[in-house]
């Protein structure tokens, strides 16, 4: 190209001159400067084809790497343009919904995700506005969220959907939005979550087959009063066990799960000290809370919260002690703090504390048992309400667990 | 039409909870009827009208869903109805059917007693009765 312009530059510039020059004759001179005109707009014209063919040539092979590239892709691939239509989708695309060709998974969006019955989890429709192309659009960098389509054959699939925006040079922004089939993982999720829900419903009904008997014995014979109370104790104790297994599994299950009321969270902790003082003899426990701490939410999974956390100071400090509950407010938050003087926490098992089935004190000689679930859920609950959970721990001196709930104000509560 | 005070329906599967239950509700003074299912359920509310139901939720035949919905349809708001579960919400399982209280499961006897007090008052002067 650049040989093509110095040379026509040159041309233009000493052609005539050279012309002047060899040729005397003013006739012949005019009848060679039109055939050098006419040669020069035909060599000129025939160079420009190739260039163009040339470069058509190479973006014609580079859209079908690109369209190869997106075919390859094991996700379904969709391009929406800056007025919310579809202008493009990958082969796995068309397979994901079943359809047949790529003129189905095309066209507007807001009729593509009534087309394809597009639900969030929970089975509500997904508005125009919330889709993760049209978000991209109104500028949101990358959206995601899990949702349910229906395929062509009228089966339900569960998939992952995240956008992004493509930035053009010329026209408006494009958004690439990435449909992932998270089905199989979801059934296989959806299987044991419903196993451990029934294996928990199942461990509930002889629990209070056997608590039931036990008080209506303790009732009889008051004088085996002490050996029912046990009974009953432990009782409770497996309930709870079972309690953080519905809870695992319920959590996960129904987002949406739970009861939202205003209550009185310093009440609700003196209310749970108490049900708990008799699960132990060695242990004091104290609770600090003053004025009324009015919060919203679900109350009787916050109180399973604040038992958890009881029950792991009690547990963990085997030796005895006093575990404090301390309930306080700085009139934005609601803070609750549960301190035993136990085993502590090795500092390097602190960082996993909170995940599922992990138990810091598995295989230590002191190991006091549990199912590594109680931590999890009581975060993912006090998470749920937008609060917080930390700890502070001390190997061999004991530990402080925190959590945070958003206070609601007095006057509505 | 049986004589005697209104009688409380214990539906409930697991039988060791039913003769515990029946065996404490009468000791209290109440009449009790029982069944092992929905379907059992309904043909003796069809029998006599209960003056409560403690209604198990998870049962095979006619499950207690099932139960109210053909409850409801057919005899409205006839008495009241107490979930007894076993479900990790018990208050959401009684929202859903409409009932009218909840037990969960593992429960207190006294809780048991104070609810068949609150729908049927204190038990009735007659003294114990117990009829099937």
């Amino acid at each position: 190209m650049a040989i093509y312009v110095v040379l026509g530059i040159a041309w233009i510039a000493f052609s005539d001159r050279l012309l002047d020059a060899l040729v005397p004759d003013a006739e012949l001179q005019r009848t060679l400067q039109t055939a050098k005109g006419i040669a020069f707009v035909v060599l000129t014209a025939a160079l420009l084809f190739l260039l163009i063919r040339g470069s058509e040539r190479g973006l014609r092979a580079l859209s079908a790497e690109v369209r190869a590239t997106l075919d390859s892709i094991a996700d379904g691939v969709m391009l929406v343009d800056a007025e919310g239509r579809i202008v493009e989708a990958n082969r796995a695309m068309i397979q994901l919904l079943g359809a047949t060709s790529k003129d189905e998974v095309t066209g507007p969006i807001s009729e593509w995700s009534e087309r394809w019955k597009l639900r969030s989890v929970d089975g509500a429709a997904v508005p125009n506005e919330r889709l993760a192309s049209m978000r991209v659009l109104a500028g949101e960098p990358n959206p995601r969220y899990d949702a349910i389509l229906q395929r062509a054959d009228g089966v339900d699939v569960f998939v992952s959907v995240s956008s992004a925006p493509v930035e053009r040079p010329y026209g408006r922004r494009l958004a690439v939005t990435v449909l992932r089939d998270v089905s199989p993982a979801r059934r296989l999720d959806d299987a044991r979550e419903e196993f451990l829900a029934s294996a928990a419903h199942e461990f509930k009904t002889p629990l209070a087959v056997i608590k039931a008997y036990a008080q209506l014995m303790a009732r009889r014979e008051p004088e085996e009063a002490h050996p029912l109370a046990v009974i009953q104790r432990q009782v409770d104790r497996l309930a709870l066990l079972v309690q953080h297994l519905l809870d695992a599994s319920r959590l996960r299950l129904d987002p949406a799960d739970g009861r939202q009321e205003r209550f009185d969270l310093a009440s609700l902790g003196r209310e749970v000290v108490e049900q708990l003082r008799h699960a132990t003899t060695k242990h004091d426990l104290r609770v600090a809370a003053g004025a009324a701490v009015p919060v919203q939410g679900d109350r009787d999974r916050i109180g399973r919260v604040i038992a958890t956390l009881l029950e792991n100071g009690i547990r963990f400090s085997p030796a005895g002690g006093p575990v404090d509950v301390r309930i306080e407010s700085d009139g934005v938050e609601a803070i609750v703090s549960v301190t035993d003087r136990g085993l502590g926490i090795p500092r390097d098992r602190q960082e996993r504390v909170f995940e599922r089935y992990y138990r810091a004190h598995a295989g230590m000689p002191d190991d006091p048992g549990g199912l590594g679930v109680g931590l999890d859920v009581s975060r993912a609950i006090i998470q749920r309400h937008g609060g917080r959970m930390w700890f502070e721990s001390v190997l061999g001196e004991g530990s402080t667990f925190h959590f945070t709930l958003p206070m609601v104000a007095e006057a509505r509560a | 039409m049986t004589d005697g005070p209104p009688a409380v329906l214990v539906v409930e599967d697991d039988p060791d909870l039913v003769a515990l239950l029946e065996m404490v509700l009468v000791e209290s003074g109440r009449r009790v009827r029982t069944a092992h299912e929905g379907r059992a359920a309904l043909a003796r509310v069809g029998e006599e009208m209960p003056g409560l139901i403690l209604l198990d939720m998870r049962m095979p035949g006619m499950n207690g869903w099932e139960f109210a919905r053909e409850f409801r349809a057919r005899h409205g708001h006839g008495c009241p109805i107490v979930v007894v579960t076993a479900a990790e919400n018990a208050r959401r399982r009684a929202e859903e059917i409409g009932a009218d209280g909840w037990l969960s499961k593992p429960f207190d006897l006294d809780e048991v007693l104070a609810m068949v007090a609150r729908f049927l008052g204190p038990a009735g002067a007659e003294g114990p009765a117990a009829s099937r």
